[in-house]
């Protein structure tokens, strides 16, 4: 049974963070693991940043602190460079570059940080971090979550096993979207066109 | 803590627990509860079980008993029954059943009470640092009535520190404090101010990990984890992701009308806001509250407010802004006493139908629970309460809205609008759309620059979201709005910016922005022909002439140049040589462009001094001479060369300097004056002049007519009137007459000429030429007049002097190398002339109109085919458009003239709406900021998976660039 390990979701009100989360939960209580979640959403309808910090095995919260997470999904990457104080060296992330420009960006008061040299910099100093440059144009935005959660499933130290994920979907998804998630499950699991920067 | 038991969860688990437990009290002792969550603990989830949830089915009853009247003579009595509650069998024992007590034997030697979410923090910092049984615990679960007989046990192990770990208040650490003091035990009890532990503020996993290392005095690290290296320079200046109202909130609407309406830099205007989404309004862009504080505080703030400042003369309106359900819960009481004490407050109510901040809960207003409850309208219960200005906007109806808002603005006393739309979440909302329909920008009209093609000319339109803001406004509200293209300056003076600058009040600009362009914005405010106005059939246009020439005459305006000094000091330097021939307005223009440019531009001027014909011919009561000097004069502080008393043909050839310079750029104008055979033939030459040497010779004061002279003027241009008006001007008792062969409507002087000269005494006889002329005594002469058209005897007339003024032509010799027209003027393609490097400007080319505006946009565009030649550039002249309509419409008759005074310049600008696409718009993000709108490379788009189709930001952009489509 794995214990003690810290997972983050971090993005944008909108993004699925919460959906995500529901599914990552469900997974590990039909594994067997204790699970705590702690989220933080203020106005997260309305554009504002989201976390949900999932904390799996005895005594282990979903509370974020620093150099405490172990596994870090970014549905965002303005938001995913966000939590860098909670990583550590042993931490693996996954994150893709689809921008939601915050109204600072827009309004041209500030820059959007380069993502490339970001990702490279996260690749030197984590343990495995698998960035996607481009998602497939047929997998519908929304569904980006998903799509990461697929792809994360053959990184070293993701904590679940596939067919539990399946099942969680199953227990978790509405039957009128079930197909379209778990195609994009899948083709997250076969995707290849990655940057590794380690 | 009103004496009720106060159960204080650590996690989910404890939460339902803790809940059954408080309702299974409750309906024991017959006490409310309070089971005490807080944001962490609430925002957490965890593994539960709802185990078995007993659903008890009770009758309500009512027995009579004097314990439910509680009047002063029994409260007492009433208080000591409520303390005894605390002290109930079942309190006790929940008391002791929440309070876990863990003892790690002698080994430990310090204790921590610990109560709500710091348990949490605790115990992961513990179990995860694998130091758990180097402290002993107590964890609180209950903390009112506080469990002194659980704490006093846990204390009596005489630890040598205890340590209390509670978010906020140190009620648990007072209460310890109190409990070991009655019992005589002096063990250290720390908490508050320990390790930084404030009274303020959340707890977290890093602050009890700090505390609980300070404590044990050990490092501790989560988890022994290595922190990643250098993440500060990824983490400094990351740009804040505020939350924003969605895409298509009526409330945005309502804000932006209030932008509209409320101009909030020009006004202390102070908006009391109040809880709910629409507290959102407070940050950027939308920034119109002042104040959120308590739910319903709205209203009694801004009453508040208003009575202060009341009490010390001034009285100006305070605005309240509401939600719907907010008013319904705690603004009502407050209006009800703002209306009592007359305050002068407008109320916004933002109806949008639901409570949407917390997810969407029914209101007395909007209920969902029809028809159950009863729904209560707000006008009526509002005209109850006296009311008088009530007005229901629908905000995304901004012109209307922006009437009523003024209303209420107006109003003295309490006015109240109510901004009525549904939430998006609302079936309502969504009953609207047509979703069949997108919203599409047009990218050629949002942030494109319809006056340039090189987009990196100066321009001087200030980017800012107040100025966009008028912009906006004014497409909502003027009555006339006019397509920039139907007003274009041939010198391409951004007449869109100049105007939009002055309706934003901002002069200094638009002398700038005429600047950027040309030189002389004094002297065109005076002498332009405008044909900027005329180029339009419209019958109400933009007053750019009368514009112009009020803010260039404001002096701060008028004599700073340094912004376009600083342009050739900033320019890199071609190292190319340009001469100009002729200091009039075509060689000026094109010597203040090509200086700009980086060239190397040196002037030969006949006269002394420059200007050419705005110096010599044109008149000083039709200009000001002085301010026109100061323009010309700037070209030397630009680092133009000029010589003066320098003549083509006399002191050098264009040969010679095609040869010394890069290029050569002829505009000497057309100097030599045509004649009239009649007059030559008959007229002595002390008595008859051409009008540029009688104009010359006006400005220069050495004139020699005498006085009392009948003088007659021949011809019907600007010069004729010029020199009739200055012959009246010499001495009032000439008698000036001006005879041109066309009638009122076809002469091409200026309408505002004509009409100054009759005023002035002046006589036009229209339709005539001199048919013969015979000379009289006392060196009188008859002159014959017959009418132009039937041929047919008008007058006999006496007259002593005799100007011609019937144009110009050139002098052959001198420019005998140039190919010239049936006019002698100069040919060109584009302003070459096919000779070595020889451009043309000016009336002396071929084809181009004769007026001011006329030669300065030669001259410009002179330059621009300089630069063709001498750099590659690859542009064209970008005043083409209407250089080439002034030249095709030479004859145009002048409208009549609008003048703009300060007096009623807002009346008179405000009514206009004069749009095109600009650069340095930015207005839909500064002052919409819709999130469906995002900007990519400098355009806006809409984000279709974002916006709800609520249309509005097709009414925001100014530029009309937002449109709907199938």
């Amino acid at each position: 049974m794995i214990t003690n390990k810290k997972i983050l979701i971090a993005g944008v009100g909108g993004q699925g963070i919460v959906y995500l989360t529901n599914i990552i939960v469900e997974t590990a209580m039909l594994s067997d693991i204790p699970v705590s979640v702690s989220e933080i959403h203020g106005l997260s309808q309305r554009g504002g940043i989201v976390t949900a910090g999932i904390g799996l095995g005895k005594y282990c919260t979903g509370f974020t602190g620093k150099a405490n997470i172990d596994f870090l999904f970014g549905l965002e990457p303005l938001e995913t460079q966000r939590c860098l104080p909670w990583l550590h060296k042993n931490s693996s992330v996954i994150f893709g570059d689809y921008r939601i420009s915050p109204y600072a960006v827009n309004a041209q008061t500030a820059a959007y940080p380069d993502v490339i040299s970001f990702a490279e910099y996260l690749g030197e100093q984590c343990k495995e971090v698998v960035f996607i440059k481009n998602f497939p144009e047929n997998i519908d935005p929304i569904l980006y979550n998903i799509f990461l959660l697929g792809r994360a499933t053959r990184m070293k130290d993701f904590p679940f096993s596939v067919k539990k994920i399946e099942e969680a979907i199953q227990n978790t998804v509405t039957e009128y979207q079930l197909e379209k998630t778990y195609s994009a499950f899948r083709e997250g699991m076969e995707f290849n066109s990655v940057i590794q920067p380690v | 803590m009103a004496s009720v038991p106060v159960f204080n969860p650590a996690a989910p688990a404890d939460a339902i627990e803790m809940t059954k437990q408080a309702f299974k009290l409750s309906a024991e002792i017959k006490l409310p509860m309070i089971v005490r969550t807080t944001t962490r603990v609430s925002h957490s989830r965890g593994i539960i079980s709802y185990k078995n949830i007993q659903d008890e089915n009770r009758s309500p009853r009512f027995e009579r008993m004097p314990e439910h009247i509680n009047i002063p003579a029994r409260t007492a009595a009433a208080h000591t029954r409520l303390l005894d509650k605390l002290k109930h069998k079942s309190v006790l024992e929940l008391l002791s059943m929440n309070s876990k007590i863990i003892l790690n034997g002698s080994k430990a030697k310090l204790g921590i009470i610990s109560s709500g979410v710091a348990t949490s923090y605790l115990n992961e910092i513990l179990y995860q640092n694998n130091i758990s049984e180097k402290v002993n615990l107590l964890d609180l679960g209950m903390i009112h009535p506080f469990p002194e007989k659980e704490v006093l046990s846990f204390l009596k192990n005489d630890f040598q520190k205890i340590l209390v770990l509670e978010e906020l208040d140190p009620f648990v650490e007072n209460a310890v404090r109190t409990l070991a003091q009655k019992n005589k035990i002096e063990n250290e009890i720390i908490g508050k101010g320990f390790s930084g532990l404030t009274t303020t503020g959340e707890f977290s996993i890093d602050i009890i990990t700090r505390t609980l290392g300070d404590f044990l005095q050990v490092t501790l690290n989560n988890r022994k984890n290595i922190p990643i290296e250098n993440s500060e320079s990824f983490l400094q200046s990351l740009p804040p992701r505020l939350p924003t109202l969605c895409a298509g909130c009526p409330h945005r609407a309502t804000f932006y009308l209030l932008k509209l309406a409320i101009p909030r830099e020009q006004s202390e205007l102070i908006l009391c806001g109040d809880i709910g989404c629409f507290g959102l309004g407070a940050l950027p862009p939308l920034k119109m509250i002042d104040t959120i504080n308590h739910m319903g505080m709205s209203i009694s703030m801004a009453q508040g407010i208003y009575e202060s400042f009341n009490s010390s003369q001034s009285s100006k309106k305070v605005v309240a802004l509401v939600g719907d359900g907010t008013f319904f819960h705690s603004g009502l009481s407050s209006l009800i006493n703002a209306v009592y004490t007359r305050a002068n407050i407008l109320v916004v109510i933002f109806d949008n139908r639901t409570i949407g901040m917390t997810g969407h809960q029914s209101h007395p207003g909007a209920s969902q629970h029809l028809p159950k409850y009863q729904e209560i309208d707000i006008p009526p219960l509002l005209k109850g309460l006296g009311i008088e200005v009530v007005e229901i906007i629908i905000p995304f109806n901004l012109r209307d809205g922006f009437e009523k808002l003024n209303k209420a603005m107006a109003h003295k006393g309490v006015s109240v609008v109510i901004a009525k739309g549904p939430c998006i979440f609302l079936p309502d909302f969504k009953e609207k759309i047509d979703e069949r329909m997108k919203i599409v920008v047009d990218e050629n009209l949002c942030n494109a620059c319809a006056n340039h093609e090189n987009i990196s000319l100066a321009c001087s339109r200030c980017y800012s979201p107040k100025n966009n803001l008028s912009r906006a406004k004014a497409k909502l509200f003027a009555e006339v709005s006019i397509p920039g293209e139907e007003q274009l300056c041939p010198a391409n003076i951004c007449n869109h910016g100049f105007f939009n600058s002055i309706l934003e009040g901002d002069y200094k600009s638009a002398v700038e922005i005429v600047r950027d362009k040309m030189l002389f914005a004094q002297t065109c405010g005076d002498i332009c022909h405008r044909p900027c106005e005329l180029f339009s059939t419209r019958e109400k246009v933009v007053p750019i002439k009368a514009l112009k020439k009020l803010v260039s005459f404001m002096d701060e305006n008028f004599y700073d140049f340094s912004l376009p000094i600083s342009r050739v000091k900033n320019a890199v330097n071609k190292n190319k040589s340009v001469a100009i021939i002729g200091a009039g307005p075509a060689g000026l223009s094109a010597a203040y462009d090509l200086v700009q440019a980086g060239y190397d531009v040196t002037v030969f001027e006949k006269e002394k001094k420059a200007g050419g014909m705005i110096t010599y011919a044109i008149p000083d009561f039709r200009m000001d001479k002085a301010g026109f000097d100061f323009e010309a004069m700037q070209l030397k502080e630009m680092g133009v060369t000029f010589h003066f008393n320098s003549s083509l043909g006399k002191d050098f050839t264009i040969e010679k300097l095609s040869g010394e310079f890069d290029s050569v750029i002829l505009a000497i104008g057309l100097s030599k004056s045509k004649t009239l055979d009649v007059i030559e033939n008959n007229i002595p030459v002390e008595k008859r002049t051409d009008a540029l040497s009688f104009l010359k010779s006006f400005y220069l004061k050495e004139n020699k007519i005498k006085n009392g002279a009948n003088i007659l003027v021949i011809g019907g241009g600007n010069s004729a009137i010029d020199a009739a008006r200055a012959a009246k001007k010499l001495n009032s008792k000439n008698k000036i007459i001006v005879s041109c062969i066309e009638t009122e409507n076809t002469m091409p002087a200026f309408a505002e000429e004509v009409k100054p000269a009759a005023e002035e005494g002046i006589d036009i006889i229209h339709d005539s030429y001199i048919e013969s002329i015979s000379a009289v005594k006392e060196g009188k002469f008859n002159i014959v007049l017959h009418s132009f058209s039937n041929k047919k005897h008008l007058q006999n007339l006496k007259f002593d002097y005799f100007i011609t003024a019937i144009g110009q032509t050139t002098e052959p010799l001198i420019i005998e190398i140039l190919p010239k027209d049936e006019n002698t003027r100069v040919r060109s393609t584009n302003g070459f002339t096919g000779y070595k490097n020889v451009f043309v400007a000016g009336d002396i080319k071929s084809g181009n109109n004769m007026s001011v505006i006329g030669a300065i946009a030669s001259g410009k565009k002179a330059a621009v085919s300089v630069r063709q030649h001498l750099e590659n550039y690859p542009f064209e002249y970008e005043g083409a458009k209407a250089l080439e309509w002034l030249n095709e419409n030479s004859t145009v008759h002048v409208r009549q003239v609008n003048t703009v005074t300060t007096n009623n310049l807002r009346e008179e600008i405000e009514q206009f709406n004069l749009y095109q696409a600009c650069m340095k718009c930015n207005h839909c993000i500064d002052n919409f900021g819709c999130p469906a709108m995002i900007k990519i490379n400098g355009k806006v788009e809409i984000d279709e998976s974002r916006c709800t189709l609520c249309g509005l930001c097709i009414d925001v952009c100014p530029n009309n660039a937002i449109r709907w489509e199938q």
